[in-house]
């Protein structure tokens, strides 16, 4: 894929965190403001509630791949201005496609296993 | 970059630069603080994943780690992170816009005075320091209430 895609995906990442990102920063640390406590945001009752909602599990595993993708390229990028040289450069590319795609399996894994517990009555 | 203050710096602004760079215009500043909020975002995301996933540990170790994060210590930190992310993303809006070509006024002949690019869009970064202020001050009302 050409660099130029890389970067399109980038700030089409950067669009889909306007949304979802947003709304998760509101919900965890805004929550006060409308007179719900952050512990009872936090509590594991209430991450068990909102994993049983279909649209948030799904908006996670959206947001776990918009934030890492862009953060990750973003990281990239600053890392590719220092003299790296052409090896390094692709060295610095794999280790953090590497990184992002062993994060992103993970954080799948944890949203999964959520909806799972939230699904079978916990 | 004025030439005394690269004379003062020996030549070389070094680390002070990030903070004071002479000559440099406000979106100059904007564009080190992007970076160094959108390090920090990155770093903080992949600590956030691994920590998300102590709640497969069940009700009682979840509850815990929520009770440590109530120290003022962890509180200090979350509100960085609220205030990094209001500032990145409404700075990223910004240079989603202005890389579209919005906000940026007609190519011109240099005539002086001269209108730059830059200059033209500079209210609409003040429109949008402005709301991450907001959203910050917020923030803070949410995480320190």
């Amino acid at each position: 894929m050409r660099e130029s895609r890389f970067w399109a995906l980038s700030m089409l990442a950067a669009v889909v965190m306007l949304v979802v990102l947003t709304a998760h920063m509101a919900v965890m640390h805004l929550s006060p403001l409308v007179g719900v406590s952050l512990e009872t945001t936090r509590s594991f009752a209430a991450v068990l509630d909102r994993a049983r909602s279909g649209v948030q599990t799904w908006g996670y595993y959206l947001l776990l791949a918009a934030a890492l993708y862009h953060g990750l390229y973003g990281l990239r990028g600053v890392i590719l201005e220092l003299p790296v040289g052409r090896a390094g450069a692709r060295a610095v590319t794999v280790i953090l496609a590497l990184v992002g795609l062993i994060a992103f399996g993970y954080g799948a894994y944890v949203v999964a296993e959520t909806a799972r517990l939230a699904a079978s009555g916990i | 970059m004025r030439p005394e203050v690269g004379a003062r710096a020996g030549g070389r602004l070094g680390p002070k630069g990030w903070v004071y760079a002479g000559k440099y215009s406000f979106e100059r500043y904007l564009y080190t603080l992007h970076r160094v909020t959108g390090v920090g975002l990155v770093l903080y995301l992949l600590l956030h994943i691994y920590e998300t996933g102590l709640r497969l540990r069940g009700e009682v170790p979840w509850e815990g780690l929520m009770r440590l994060f109530t120290a003022p210590v962890f509180k200090v930190g979350e509100f960085l992170v609220f205030a990094g992310f209001a500032f990145h993303a409404l700075n990223g809006i910004r240079l989603l816009l202005t890389e579209f070509g919005f906000f940026l006024g007609r190519p011109s002949q240099p005539i002086y005075p001269y209108s730059t690019s830059v200059r033209r869009h500079r209210p609409l970064s003040y429109v949008l320091m402005f709301a991450a202020a907001v959203f910050i001050v917020l923030g803070g009302f949410g995480i320190f209430s």
